[in-house]
């Protein structure tokens, strides 16, 4: 046996959980999941079928857990792990599935396919056979984390741009974008990029929030990988920094597995429930919208509207309804895609494949279940609360002449915002503005963080 | 064969498989229970006392709701895009397991089969029956549908026509009881495979539907409107 499957087999031992030992002994092989994968939808072929893809794995545990099998191996599929089937599973865990749940949420057993998948991602990265972009990207958080003075330096260097911005959008003269401030109520974790930053710092402000901006970014490509310890390390740099400034509230940025990393899976990797809530930017803006925080106009937007699911969100986070809520007070015109909620296709591009080119054709192809949903619904603007997803949609858009707009939910909420149109009512609103403007303040908290790149790929 | 002798070796054999079932069922649940894929990597956390999921995420909705779902409407033909599209396949794996709980409870009271109604003993020939047919049609189709095929390993074959062998023998049997041995030994045979072949999905059942309600519970997935 190589040094590869060896360290990947104990890592399948070490991750042998109750949900992971369930899905891999519970599955009836009945293939009535093949419908519900969207990769199976694009090409429906036996490889495609969800129950397929967790076979794959099940022989090599059955070959390892089960008597009968090590007896007779032909007779329930057992298979030893070799360096060729664990690179053939690794492709298939990252290029084949994009962990979306839709397969676990229709089995009748409830089997957690995806969980076998991030299994398999695990085993294949602890045996080097990951693709290397994730491994590198992940890699370099981790690297930038340990020392990042440099990179906050130039990312506080951006920061009087963006405020010159925020400020003429909001017409608040005395608006202010601070970084790692102590004390602050909420710390926003943005993505790659000033457009995950400024049309929030436009709500923030507009809500009277008491908000201070994060030197970090909320993706973490650990997750991607299947690697604890990855994404352990990357998540932490945001815990820690939202323990030392005291906040309350930790925003995440409008990304699906940054969201469902954080809010459902990061209190499980380190054993504690957060001194502070984490929720995403979804969420907080619907609460804004519900406390009267927020006011909006549904005529400024008047094009036909529908609203992508992503997995991460719905399927996986219960974010569901939110974003409904407020695409209800900024649009007149708002449909559903068919099927939606927990039943919506995945888009094709998440669990990292928009950031691996060597499988794009794959990912295109496995993405036309959402591209026809799209065309049948009749929008002009697809809405989708994940920078993945409108990676892919965009891709999609494109391949298959869509001719869609795809949005972030917080560009249309700000579009719909009544903001200053006279030099006069910006004055009334700077006036307004300036009693709810806490003291700003640019210290930075001395942990380790990775900046906002310009040219840093998106989660 | 004699009829003591029969219904010993069955009894042996549900012994065994009981047993087989209960240690599956305990190293089952000292797996940690947290419905979370990832792990520490300096060990592996266990359940907490009395098997309380030990997930440490602020829950959205209720865990009870969850549960209750999962195990009662989540399994309704309606509930699932994938029940929908194979109405058929689904009621027939329906009421071939009604029909292996109608066996096992006609096996268990087969010393006593003659103090019952005779309209009970038609009743639960007619549901195991009902039950062989429906496994003999899902061996049937595993081996002509493509899909099903491609899935398939000699244990799902031998799995299921144990158990349909099982039923239709129950069927006889409860119908003519001179059919005893042959029920008795064809029980002992499927008993003894069942812990150690595809059959023992049965008990894994229960934890991957327990996990799944957990998680739409606990993610407040319970109440969300589906569909257009």
């Amino acid at each position: 046996m190589s040094a590869a499957t060896e360290t990947a087999l104990q890592v399948l031992e070490r991750q042998l959980n109750g949900p992971l030992l369930a899905a891999l002994e519970v599955c009836a092989r009945c293939a009535i999941c093949a419908e519900t994968c969207h990769y199976y939808r694009a090409e429906p072929a036996a490889e495609h079928i969800p129950a397929a893809r967790g076979e794959a794995l099940r022989r090599v545990y059955r070959a390892e857990h089960d008597w009968l099998s090590r007896l007779f191996p032909a007779w329930t599929g057992a298979e030893r792990l070799t360096d060729d089937t664990l690179a053939s599973l690794a492709e298939m865990a990252f290029s084949r599935c994009t962990l979306c749940r839709r397969c676990t949420f229709n089995c009748p057993m409830g089997v957690d396919t995806p969980l076998l998948m991030r299994t398999v991602r695990a085993m294949a990265t602890a045996g080097g056979m990951a693709p290397e972009m994730l491994v590198m990207l992940a890699d370099a958080a981790i690297e930038k984390g340990k020392d990042p003075s440099f990179f906050r330096d130039m990312f506080v260097s951006q920061i009087p741009d963006l405020e010159k911005e925020l400020q003429a959008s909001t017409g608040d003269r005395t608006a202010r974008i601070t970084v790692g401030r102590e004390g602050a109520k909420v710390l926003y974790v943005a993505l790659a990029g000033v457009h995950t930053i400024v049309p929030p710092a436009i709500i923030f402000q507009a809500a009277g929030e008491d908000w201070t901006l994060s030197i970090y970014e909320a993706s973490n490509y650990g997750v991607f990988l299947g690697d604890v310890e990855r994404a352990k390390q990357i998540a932490a740099r945001i815990i820690n920094e939202a323990k030392a400034l005291r906040v309350q509230e930790l925003v995440l940025a409008e990304c699906g597995h940054a969201y469902a990393a954080l809010r459902w899976e990061a209190p499980n990797w380190f054993g504690e429930t957060f001194p502070f809530k984490v929720t995403s930017l979804v969420e907080k803006m619907d609460q804004y919208l519900a406390e009267g925080r927020l006011r909006l106009d549904p005529s400024a937007n008047p094009q036909t509207i529908t609203y992508h699911d992503s997995c991460n969100m719905a399927r996986s986070g219960g974010v569901i309804e939110e974003p409904r809520r407020l695409l209800r007070a900024i649009t007149r015109d708002f449909v559903e895609m068919t099927p939606n909620r927990l039943e919506a296709y995945c888009c094709g591009g998440g669990g990292g494949l928009v950031a691996l080119p060597e499988y794009e054709e794959t990912r295109l192809k496995a993405g036309s279940p959402k591209a026809d949903q799209i065309r049948r619904s009749g929008a002009e603007v697809v809405v989708a609360a994940c920078e993945n997803c409108r990676l892919q949609i965009g891709d999609l858009n494109h391949h298959y002449g869509l001719g869609v707009e795809v949005s972030a939910l917080a560009d249309l909420v700000v579009k719909a915002m009544r903001l200053p149109s006279t030099p006069a009512e910006a004055e009334k609103l700077f006036a307004s503005a300036k009693s709810m403007e806490p003291a700003p303040s640019r210290d930075l908290p001395a942990i380790g963080g990775e900046p906002r790149l310009p040219l840093h790929p998106p989660d | 064969m004699p009829l003591v002798i029969t219904r010993t070796v069955a009894l042996l054999a549900l012994s065994f498989a009981m047993g087989a079932f209960a240690l599956r069922w305990r190293a089952a649940q000292r797996r940690p229970l947290a419905a979370e894929p990832f792990l520490p990597r300096n060990g592996i956390r266990r359940a907490a006392p009395g098997g309380a999921a030990a997930d440490r995420a602020p829950a959205k909705g209720s865990p009870q709701r969850g549960l209750l779902y999962a195990f009662t409407l989540g399994m309704a033909p309606w509930a699932k895009e994938s029940t929908r599209l194979h109405q058929l396949a689904y009621l027939r794996g329906i009421v071939f397991h009604g029909g292996i709980f109608t066996a096992l409870a006609a096996l268990l009271l087969s010393p006593i089969w003659s103090l019952l109604p005779k309209l009970l003993l038609y009743a639960l020939a007619g549901a195991a029956a009902i039950g062989a047919l429906c496994g003999v049609l899902g061996a049937l189709a595993r081996w002509f549908e493509p899909n099903l095929r491609a899935l398939s390993t000699p244990d799902d074959f031998a799995s299921v026509l144990l158990v349909a062998l099982f039923q239709g023998l129950t069927g006889i049997a409860l119908l003519n009881p001179a059919w005893l041995p042959a029920l008795y030994l064809s029980a002992a045979l499927m008993l003894v495979y069942a812990p150690l072949g595809k059959i023992r999905h049965c008990i894994y059942f229960f934890f991957s539907r327990r996990f799944f309600g957990l998680f739409l519970g606990r993610r407040g997935l319970v109440q969300t409107e589906a569909g257009p």
